[in-house]
């Protein structure tokens, strides 16, 4: 029974962990990156989707969403992009990137979806922090 | 001469850029299925698309179904489970609508306008009918529009013990906040 009780209160109290401690599982630039989804976006689920992933790429846009930020790197010649959204205490540090930075951003991967909408791929990450 | 001209190609460029979709790539969806006994079911996606095209009157927004962000990862685990929305297979949820009183908004002109929205609402690859009031809020060549309304999970064939227990409620509310260009 006790230990019912020190488990659910476990998982209950549970909150996700910073990113920024968190291992990589790959390391990608934002280009080839994209065009793996774009080949084999399933393939690339797979590999991809619910892992620690740090991105070197070319900021091409921030948007506000909400009262928070986005941070987008897409390929100009296919308009399919990455999207990162941000933990709320490294949201600081992605309000100060800007259009046209180099930067790695490091995020949880949550998986790459087509839009009919937009007629392009669009990978979602989740968590995300600057790493430099 | 010149000046006619010029004046005909600005109010051709303005027309074709007020009649153009508007989209925005970091649309809000939040997920609220808290209940009295359980806080936890309520999660944010930041990065949904969505569209208004006011030429046609269309509404329309898609969402990662795995960029729904819970603060509890144990949960965040269930709402992709199979069971519950088996984000695997089904990776996105879709909202295809209209306005159905276009004459209350105008495009054209700044002003906050109260519509009503009706279109098909797909998560889990069943589709429901869903209406709502929505607010447009038109600002030069800015969209923001805002809107709420209430699921029942079963019609999307999301069930089971957490909701009858009341830990999850069978029909959170949705609401979807938007700033588009």
């Amino acid at each position: 029974m006790l230990i019912a009780i020190v488990a659910y209160f476990y998982y209950a109290t549970r909150t996700h962990e910073d990113t920024a401690g968190l291992t990589v599982d790959y390391t990608v630039e934002a280009i080839p990156f994209i065009k793996e989804f774009e080949k084999d976006y399933k393939a690339a689920n797979k590999k991809y989707a619910e892992k620690i992933i740090a991105v070197k790429g070319i900021v091409t846009a921030t948007e506000p969403a909400d009262t928070t930020l986005n941070i987008k790197m897409a390929d100009t010649t296919t308009g399919s992009y990455l999207i990162f959204a941000f933990q709320n205490q490294h949201m600081p540090e992605a309000k100060r990137v800007k259009e046209g930075d180099e930067v790695v951003i490091k995020g949880s991967c949550s998986d790459g979806v087509y839009s009919e909408i937009l007629g392009t791929y669009f990978i979602s990450f989740k968590r995300s922090t600057i790493e430099n | 001469m010149k000046r006619t001209i010029l004046s005909l190609a600005i109010a051709t460029i303005s027309m074709i850029a007020f009649a153009q979709k508007k989209t925005s790539t970091s649309a809000t969806i939040a997920f609220d299925a808290s209940t009295a006994i359980d806080d936890l079911p309520k999660a944010e996606n930041k990065t949904a698309i969505a569209a208004i095209d006011p030429e046609k009157n269309t509404v329309q927004f898609e969402a990662a179904i795995k960029n729904f962000a819970f603060s509890n990862p144990r949960i965040q685990d269930h709402f992709n489970q199979k069971g519950w929305l088996n984000s695997d297979e089904f990776p996105k949820a879709t909202f295809n609508g209209v306005i159905t009183n276009p004459s209350a908004v105008n495009f054209k002109k700044d002003g906050t306008y109260t519509v009503n929205v009706e279109g098909d609402l797909t998560i889990k690859g069943k589709t429901q009918k869903v209406t709502t009031p929505a607010t447009i809020v038109v600002s030069g060549k800015t969209l923001k529009t805002n809107a709420a309304f209430n699921i029942k999970l079963a019609d999307f064939g999301v069930e089971g013990q957490p909701i009858t227990a009341g830990k999850v409620s069978g029909e959170p509310k949705i609401t979807v906040a938007a700033e588009l260009n």
